[in-house]
Parts: structure tokens; sequence; C-alpha cells
């Protein structure tokens, strides 16, 4: 498949990158690693006359202490045996993206920004055609849930989760300088599913910032899908905690593969901490979280199969960090 | 028709000159422009893996890569891979253990195999079932594809 005519631009600072960005609004994707976009692009979703590869522009490629560029490949990260001891949810996270090939190429920034995903958007432009476009590319309505203008296309990162559940932060360049904000506020949680980040015209993602205070606390991801070599999540499930004696002293759990926006549960998660945490506690806090994510029926596996899933895989992951167990 | 750039690659360590549009794909650029078609185009998406190429030694899909982007890298394909007639190590392997069938997954494989082996010259099985979980073979299985890849390893000096 051949890609439509586009201009390619190469900036070699942050700077230029959201100069372009501003410039070019609504008519630009930028390019990191590729590995979702240009897919994308081979099936003539949302086509942009104007790409803006991040390739060149060395502060996001850098890495230093818990500052990550966005440009920093998967596959470095998971090569690195002091991160993976520092944030081993994150590491465990970025291992399950896809397959080596594609970690190889795909970015941290990338993974935070990857398109949501849909059975009735993922397809080629044949296919969409033929059942009539949808809403987030050509169409007007949803083929999920007709009866709303709303998208339901599913957040598919990985990273995402686990990144929020040890408070990390994005860092945001645009026309009015630079800002910092908590990965989970780069989601847009009210909005219509198409504008699925709160990032302005002209912003670019340039790096997340993980903590220094949750250097070497527990944390871990699990991930359903069809097949564990390979696919986009069905179900992700992050968690942090740290233990004082019997008792929880810090929870923090995420969720992604669910809905078009991953989610946190601290209004949950907080009324157990402080506890001890027994089997019938975690039986509890497992069904809260089941009780509240919301998938639709837009990927591979039902969402009441992946809504159940859901409860187990907290109980697991939360009873695997809670023992002291070390990354799956 | 607009002039287009002139890409300056180096392939198989030897320079190349060729003019691409910015969209121009490298699997496209490789096997169209430059007619080194043993680089084979699979799925185009990214998830099969036969279209596997060496970037600085480390295994790329070329599918998903712009031509204009691998400028200035060191680009090793298939066809690279041998010295002469001489078969390399991991393509010896692969013959001999019957590691192919149809063969069209094969270039993607060998060269995963080729940058995992200078790499990590020993592996262990896990190691190696990782390393090529991102090429996809259909009628061999993998089996012999592993062993392969194991046998490759033993047969390295060192």
């Amino acid at each position: 498949m051949h890609l439509e005519p586009f201009e390619l631009h190469r900036p070699t600072s942050v700077e230029e990158a959201a100069g372009l960005a501003r410039t070019h609004a609504g008519r630009c994707d930028f390019l990191a690693g590729g590995t979702d976009l240009l897919p994308n692009y081979k099936m003539h979703i949302n086509l942009r006359p104007h790409l803006i590869s991040l390739d060149r522009v060395g502060e996001m490629t850098h890495r230093e202490g818990g500052r990550v560029g966005a440009m920093t490949r998967l596959a470095e990260l998971e090569r690195d045996a002091a991160f993976a001891r520092d944030y081993p949810g994150v590491a465990e996270a970025a291992r399950q993206v896809a397959t080596p090939l594609v970690r190889a190429s795909a970015t941290v920034g990338g993974n935070l920004l990857v398109e949501t995903r849909c059975f009735f958007f993922n397809q080629s432009q044949f296919w969409r055609a033929s059942l009539g476009f949808c809403l987030k590319a050509d169409g007007d309505r949803c083929h999920v849930v007709p009866q709303k203008a709303v998208c339901y296309a599913t957040f598919s990162g990985d990273l995402a989760p686990a990144l929020m559940v040890v408070g990390a932060e994005v860092e945001v360049a645009g026309p009015d300088g630079r800002r910092r904000f908590p990965v989970g506020a780069l989601y847009d949680a009210a909005g219509d599913g198409i504008r699925r980040v709160t990032l302005a015209p002209g912003e670019v993602v340039v790096a997340v910032h993980l903590p220094a205070e949750a250097r070497g606390r527990p944390s871990g991801y699990a991930k359903l899908r069809a097949r564990p070599s390979f696919d986009f999540p069905e179900l992700g499930v992050a968690v942090a905690l740290s233990r004082d004696g019997d008792r929880l002293a810090a929870l923090r759990v995420a969720t992604g593969g669910l809905e078009p926006h991953p989610r946190e549960f601290d209004a949950i998660t907080a009324r157990y901490v402080g506890e001890p945490l027994s089997p019938e506690r975690l039986d509890a806090l497992a069904a809260e979280v089941q009780a509240a994510v919301r998938p639709v029926h837009n990927t591979a596996y039902p969402p009441d199969y992946r809504k159940r899933m859901t409860g187990v895989f907290v109980r697991r992951t939360v009873e695997r960090l809670w023992s002291g167990g070390t990354a799956a | 028709m607009t002039s287009q750039p002139i890409l300056r690659l180096r392939i198989n360590g030897q320079p190349v000159e060729t003019p691409a549009p910015p969209e121009r794909i490298l699997l496209d650029l490789l096997r169209e422009d430059l007619r080194l078609t043993g680089t084979k185009r699979g799925c185009d998406l990214g998830t099969c893996g036969c279209c596997t190429v060496l970037l600085d030694g480390r295994p790329t899909l070329s599918c998903l890569t712009l031509a204009h982007l691998a400028e200035g890298r060191e680009i090793t394909t298939i066809e690279g891979v041998s010295t002469g007639t001489a078969l390399h190590p991991v393509q010896r392997a692969f013959v001999d253990l019957g590691a192919t069938q149809c063969g069209f997954c094969t270039p993607g494989f060998v060269l995963t195999a080729v940058a995992l082996l200078r790499e990590r010259p020993r592996p262990t099985r896990d190691q190696v079932v990782e390393a090529i979980a991102g090429n996809l073979c259909r009628c061999t299985g993998y089996t012999k594809i592993i062993e392969a890849i194991e046998a490759a390893a033993r047969a390295a000096p060192g």
C-alpha cells in the first residue's frame, strides 16, 4: 500500500515542532514511531497533508533520571534493567506493547497518544465505505452506539495506566510555553471521543516525568489480549501500592483498553488505604472497579467478558504486588 | 511532474542515491525502486515481520518506515547478509534444519535472528522465542525455526 502524498517536516527543536503544528493546525499529524499512524494512513484513515516527524528533535529522544523524552523507543525502556527496578509496572507495560519489532520503533509519546481503536474504524477504506463511514472518520454516525453522536472507540495504549498509578506527569510545549500536569489529565474524559486529548492546537508532548518518590514502589501491569505476542489491550490493569505491615499504606489502580480514555479509581482505592487487605476486602475492591468500568462492543472480546476480567485482573495484580511478587 | 528529492542511503554497505517523494515507504523503495526483492511485503501493516530489515543493526519493520527517515543510517537487507556465495551461519542453519517451507517469511526471520545473535551470542530458548514474536510463519511452524537459530548460535565460534 502506497501512502498518499504529504509534506514531510523534520524540525530539530521542540519550539520548531510546536510552531509547525500551530501553522498547520488541523491539517497535520506528528510522526513519532509511526507504528500506529502509518497503518492508519495506509488504510486512508484521517489523512493530513502535513506530517511533522519528531525524529530529529534531540531533546525528545533524551532520557535522564526520571525524565523520559517522548521519542524514547519502547525497546530502549525494556532493555534498561535499572528503569525496570525503579518503575516495574511501567517496564512491564512497555514489554507488553505489540512485538519486539514494533517496540523497536514505537515511542513513549506515541503510546500515550495512540489513536483510539474500534472494530468499525480500524478497517480499510473499502471495508468502511461498504458499511458507511463512522463519525470518527469521514462519516456522521456511530455504528457501536448509533443513538449517540459520541465516539466510543477504545483507548488502547498500555503505558498510560502504568504511568498514572505511579503519579507520572507529562511535559507539554506549545504557543504559551511549557506546562506539566498528571498523565491522566492528558485525556479528555468529558469530550466527544473524537477530540481525545486536552492538548491545544500546536501543543506537543515533550517528555514524561516519573516522580523520584515512586522509585522502587511495587507496581505492575496486567494485559488481556487475544494473542499475548502482539495485540492491543482488550483490558489493561495497572496497580501501584505500598504496604505498612498488614495494612495498605497506598494504593492506586488505573485501567485502559475498556473505554475511550484510561481511568483512575482514586475515589474507590482511597477507602482501602490504611486498612488491612483481607481476602474479603480484596474481593470488594475488585468488584467495585469492575462495576465502575463501561466497555462497549467494539473490540474482539465481548464487553461483558472484558468487564468481568477487570475484576479478575485487579484482584490478581493487587495480590501479586501485596505478596511481593515480581513482574510477570 | 515535480522533481523528487534525492535520497542518499547506505544499503548493505554501499552508498545509494535514488529519487523518492516524502511519502515513500522504505519497503516500497527497496522492492520497487531498487529491485531488492528479498525483502517481502506481507501484511504491509507491521503485523507479520516479513519486511524486516536491519537499521543500524536493529530489526525494523520497513513497511512502517518512511524512506527519508532512514537517511544516514546503515540499512541491511537479506541481500547483504551472506558473504559472496557463502551463506550466513543463520541461513546455513535454516537450510540444514529445514526451517523454511514456502520461504516467504524467511528473510525476516533470518534478519531478526542475525540481530539477536549479535546482541546475545548464546540466547536462551525463551529469548529466541521472544525475539521472533513479531515474525509470523504460516507453513513451517516455529519449532524448526527456533532450533535453527539455536544451532546457528552453537555453530558460532566462542
